[in-house]
C-alpha cells in the first residue's frame, strides 16, 4: 500500500485540519450539508453516464429513457440513482436550510454564505425542474408548458425572458435541447462553482457555526482523520440507501406525451406542487412568480434581521423565536399546499 | 462502538446493496419467461438475451418478442417480419417492463376491439381508407348487424310492446349511412340504444344484456364453456377453444386461465365452432324476459371437442333440438356458405338478419330451370384468388376457373365449375372437396322464382 498516502489524497486534502467538536456533532448538523454534497456528487456522476444514452429530441427523449430503464445494462440503476440522488439532494438542501434557521447558523460572519446557500437552493430546484422536463412524458411535458408560460406573466419583461429561456415563441424541439443544455452544462457549471465556493467560504468563515464560548470554556476539536472517517461511514450508508430505494422504487416515468389527445395530466414535480396548488386559486403572476420570490426574499433577509444576541448555534434558541416561527409558518404553508395538490 | 466496527458495518451494508443491484440486473423478468419457454417440450431453445424484431415496414426494433418468445405468427397475411407487433397492438416496443410496454396498448389485449379497430385493423392501407368500400372492412363491420344488433333489439322490444313495429330504431351504438342511394331494405341510420332506460322495463333488461355480449362491441360478461370469444374483428377471426384455453407456445399467456384464444392466430377459415361461441347458445324466454342458456350441452368437464370429431359434434353442439338443417349445413362450415358481405355487412345498415342474409341453396345448386350464375377468374390478383391464397387453398383456384357469383355479385371462390354440369366445393376450414349437385336435371319440383331455402328443408332435412 505504498502508493496510498492519505496526505496525498485530494479528498483528504480538501478537508480542514480540524473542526470544532460542537459543529461536528451529528445531532447539530445531522450531516445534512455533507449529504447534500454527496447526493450532488452521485447525481453528477450518474448524470454524466446517462448523457451517453439520453437523446434530447422530442422523438427520441421518451424512448431513450425507456431504453435506459429496460435495455441499457445497469441503466435502471444509473437512472434510479440519478433520480433519487436528486430528490435526496433537494431534501437535504431544504433540511440543511431549516437546520441553519433553527440553529441560527446564518449569524455573522456567515450571512454571505447564507445567501450563497439560498442561491444554491434555487439552482438545485431549477436543476430538478429541468431534469424533470427531460423525461418528456405526459406529466413533464405539460408541466414544462405551464412552467415556462409562467415566465410570460412577468410584467414588461415576461416575453423577453420567456424567449431567452425557451429560445422560441413556443415549446419546441429546440426548447428541449436548451433545457438539456442548461441541465447538464449551464447549471452544472454554476452549481459546481457554487458548491465549491459555499464549502470554501464555510472554512473562511471559521467552519461550522459553534456557540460562543462562555467564561472558562475551551474549544475542543475533531481531527481531519475523525471527520474523514465519519464522512465515509455516513456516505456509505447514504449510497447504500440510495441503491436500495432505487431497487424498490424505480425512477418514475409516465406515459409518453400524446399531443393528439389534448392537454394531459399536468403534474408539477413534487417540489413545485405548492406552486401548482396556488395556481388554482391565485392569478398566475402571484402564484407562479411573486409567491416564490417573496418566500425567497424573506429567507434571504433572515440573517440581516436576526444578527446578534444570544442563541447562535443553539437549536431552537428561545431568544431567536421570531425568525424560527416565520420560517416554520412558511414551511408549514408550503407543505399543506403541496399535500392539498398531491391529494387532488 | 469502535471505528473498525463502523467501517465494517458501513462497508457491509454498501456491499449488500450493490450486490442486490447486480442480482437485479442479472435477473430481469424477461429472462424468466425465456427460461420457461425453453423448458417446454418440442421447442428450440432460445439464447437468454434481448430479442429484437425489426419489421421491414417500420425499420424500428421491437423488443416484444423478448418476453413473448415463440408466440405464433398472427397469420400468413400479416407476417411479423413485415409488420411487427406495434402496428396492430400499439404499446411501447422498446420497453421490457410489462406495465410500461403495455401501458399504451391499443384495445388492451385486443387491438381489434371495435372502439379502436379503426386505428388498428382499419388503419389506412390495411383494412380501411380505400376508395373501394368493399375493402374497408372495419367501416362495414361497424354498420353490420353483428355490431349494431339492430334486429335483436328491435324484435325483443317489439315482442314486449316497447315499440309498435319490428322496424329497427336502435343500434348498440349510433350509426348512419351516408350513401347517396340505399339498397332495398337498408336503413339510413340507427339511434344509440338508450343508456339510461327506466328501471324494470325491457330496455333496462336489454341494456344489461347488451353490456355483456350478443354483439361485437363486447365479450360475454360471464363467459363459460362454448362461449369464450374475443370482441371486434377477433370475435370471429381469432379462434377460441370450447374451454377458452390457450394452447400455443407463448409462456406469458396463462395456460390454465380460460378466456384466451387457442393460439395467437387470425384466420379467415373460421370453423363452425367459433360461430358457435355466440350463435345458438340459448333462447329468449318471453315469460321471464331473460335469455336462457341451453341446458342440453355436455358438461364443462367433458367438452365435446375432446370426445368426437366435428361432424358428430355439430348435431349436438350447434343445432338446437328444434332446428331443421340439411346435409351441407351439417358437413360444411358456416363460412362455406355465408359470405363476407353477409357476415361483415355490405356497408349498409340493416334492421334484421333476413334483410342482410341473401345466400340461398339455389346460389350454388341452381333451380330446376337454371344453373347457378358463374364468373370466370381473369386476373391473378382478383379478390377471389387472393382469398383462396389467404385461406391456404391457393391450389384450388387459378386464372380461367369459373366460380359461383352470388346475386349481389360476390364471388364464392370456394365453389368452382369443373365440368359443364358439375361443381366442386372446397371446405374453407377442412380443405375437403365436395361435389355440389345441381337441381337442374333432378327430380326436384321446386319453383326457383318463388321458393327460398326454407322450402328445400322440407325434403332435404337431415333426420336426427
Amino acid at each position: 500500500m505504498s502508493w496510498w498516502r492519505k496526505e496525498k489524497s485530494i479528498l483528504y486534502a480538501l478537508h480542514p485540519e480540524k473542526i470544532p467538536a460542537s459543529g461536528a456533532r451529528l445531532t447539530y448538523t445531522f450531516g445534512l450539508g455533507g449529504i447534500a454534497v454527496l447526493a450532488a456528487l452521485v447525481t453528477f456522476l450518474t448524470g454524466a453516464a446517462l448523457t451517453f444514452y439520453y437523446v434530447p429530441t422530442p422523438e427520441g427523449a421518451y424512448s431513450s429513457i425507456v431504453l435506459i430503464q429496460d435495455v441499457v445494462s445497469f441503466g435502471a440503476l444509473l437512472r434510479g440513482l440519478h433520480y433519487w440522488g436528486a430528490q435526496v439532494m433537494v431534501l437535504a438542501v431544504t433540511l440543511h436550510l431549516a437546520r441553519v434557521v433553527f440553529t441560527g447558523g446564518y449569524r455573522p460572519p456567515r450571512e454571505f454564505n447564507w445567501l450563497i446557500g439560498i442561491a444554491l437552493l434555487v439552482i438545485t430546484l431549477i436543476w430538478d425542474f429541468t431534469g424533470y422536463v427531460l423525461r418528456w412524458d405526459d406529466g413533464a411535458y405539460w408541466a414544462f408548458l405551464v412552467g415556462t408560460n409562467l415566465l410570460r406573466e412577468i410584467p414588461v419583461w415576461g416575453e423577453p425572458i420567456y424567449r431567452a429561456v425557451v429560445g422560441d415563441t413556443q415549446i419546441s424541439a429546440a426548447a428541449l435541447l436548451r433545457f438539456y443544455g442548461w441541465h447538464i452544462f449551464g447549471l452544472t457549471i454554476v452549481g459546481a462553482f457554487g458548491i465549491i465556493y459555499h464549502l470554501w467560504r464555510l472554512q473562511k468563515d471559521g467552519g461550522i457555526s459553534a456557540p460562543l464560548l462562555k467564561g472558562g470554556e475551551t474549544r475542543t476539536f475533531v481531527s481531519r482523520d475523525e471527520l474523514f472517517f465519519r464522512e465515509f461511514v455516513v456516505g456509505a450508508f447514504v449510497i447504500a440507501a440510495l441503491v436500495i430505494i432505487t431497487l424498490i422504487f424505480p425512477a418514475p416515468i409516465g406515459p409518453a406525451v400524446n399531443l393528439d389527445a389534448g392537454v394531459g395530466d399536468v403534474r408539477a414535480p413534487w417540489i413545485f406542487l405548492w406552486v401548482q396548488n396556488l395556481l388554482r386559486d391565485l392569478p398566475p403572476l402571484w402564484a407562479g412568480i411573486l409567491a416564490p420570490l417573496i418566500v425567497l426574499l424573506l429567507m434571504s433577509l433572515l440573517p440581516f434581521f436576526d444578527r446578534r444576541g444570544p442563541g447562535r448555534a443553539i437549536w431552537f434558541a428561545r431568544e431567536r423565536w421570531k425568525p424560527q416561527v416565520l420560517f416554520a409558518v412558511i414551511a408549514l404553508a408550503l407543505i399543506i399546499l403541496s399535500i392539498r395538490e398531491a391529494w387532488r | 462502538m469502535s471505528k473498525p466496527f463502523w467501517l465494517f458495518i458501513a462497508s457491509l451494508v454498501l456491499l449488500i446493496a450493490l450486490s442486490a443491484a447486480v442480482w437485479r440486473e442479472t435477473h430481469p423478468a424477461w429472462r424468466e419467461w425465456q427460461a420457461r419457454y425453453n423448458a417446454q417440450p418440442n421447442v428450440t431453445p432460445v439464447p437468454l438475451e434481448i430479442h429484437a424484431l425489426v419489421p421491414t415496414q417500420t425499420g424500428k426494433p421491437e423488443l416484444c418478442v423478448t418476453c413473448h418468445v415463440g408466440i405464433e405468427e398472427i397469420s400468413a397475411a400479416h407476417p411479423a417480419e413485415t409488420f411487427g407487433c406495434v402496428v396492430c397492438h400499439g404499446g411501447d416496443p422498446r420497453a421490457l417492463d410489462k406495465d410500461r410496454a403495455h401501458a399504451t396498448l391499443r384495445g388492451g389485449r385486443n387491438p381489434s376491439a371495435l372502439a379502436v379497430a379503426a386505428s388498428s385493423c382499419g388503419q389506412a392501407n390495411c383494412h380501411g381508407g380505400y376508395a373501394d368500400a368493399e375493402q374497408n372492412h372495419v367501416d362495414r363491420v361497424l354498420k353490420s348487424l353483428q355490431a349494431t344488433y339492430a334486429g335483436g333489439i328491435a324484435h325483443v322490444r317489439y315482442a314486449f310492446g316497447a315499440q309498435k313495429s319490428p322496424r329497427a330504431q336502435f343500434g348498440v351504438r349510433a350509426v348512419s349511412d351516408a350513401s347517396m342511394v340505399l339498397p332495398p331494405k337498408a336503413l339510413r341510420s340507427l339511434a344509440p340504444f338508450p343508456t339510461n332506460p327506466v328501471t324494470g322495463t325491457i330496455d333496462a333488461k336489454m341494456l344489461s344484456c347488451l353490456n355483456g355480449g350478443c354483439h361485437l362491441w363486447t365479450t360475454p360478461n360471464k363467459p363459460s364453456m362454448y362461449s369464450y370469444r374475443s370482441s371486434g374483428c377477433a370475435a370471429c377471426h381469432y379462434v377460441y377453444a370450447d374451454d377458452g384455453l390457450y394452447r400455443g407456445k407463448d409462456v406469458t399467456i396463462a395456460r390454465n386461465e380460460p378466456g384466451h384464444g387457442v393460439a395467437h392466430r387470425l384466420t379467415t377459415a373460421i370453423p363452425f365452432a367459433q360461430c358457435n361461441h355466440c350463435h345458438n347458445r340459448g333462447n329468449y324466454d318471453l315469460r321471464a324476459m331473460t335469455f336462457e342458456w341451453r341446458d342440453d350441452l355436455p358438461p364443462v368437464a367433458r367438452p365435446l371437442s375432446a370426445q368426437m370429431p366435428p361432424e358428430g359434434r355439430r348435431l349436438i353442439e350447434y343445432y338446437q333440438p328444434i332446428g331443421e338443417f340439411t346435409n351441407c349445413e351439417l358437413e360444411l362450415d358456416c363460412v362455406d356458405c355465408h359470405t363476407a358481405q353477409e357476415a361483415m355487412g355490405d356497408g349498409h345498415i340493416y334492421g334484421a338478419k333476413q334483410d342482410a342474409q341473401y345466400v340461398q341453396c339455389q346460389t350454388c345448386h341452381g333451380t330446376p330451370t337454371t344453373k347457378p350464375k358463374t364468373t370466370t377468374i381473369r386476373e391473378p390478383n382478383e379478390l377471389a384468388l387472393r382469398r383462396a391464397r389467404l385461406s391456404g387453398h391457393a391450389e384450388f383456384l387459378k386464372v380461367g376457373d369459373r366460380v359461383i357469383e352470388t346475386e349481389r355479385g360476390e364471388l364464392l371462390w370456394s365453389v368452382k365449375q369443373i365440368a359443364p354440369n358439375q361443381f366442386a366445393q372446397i371446405g374453407k376450414v377442412t380443405g375437403k372437396i365436395y361435389n355440389v349437385p345441381l337441381v337442374m336435371g333432378s327430380k326436384c319440383t321446386q319453383d326457383g322464382k318463388t321458393q327460398t331455402s326454407d322450402y328445400c328443408h322440407q325434403c332435404h332435412s337431415v333426420v336426427r
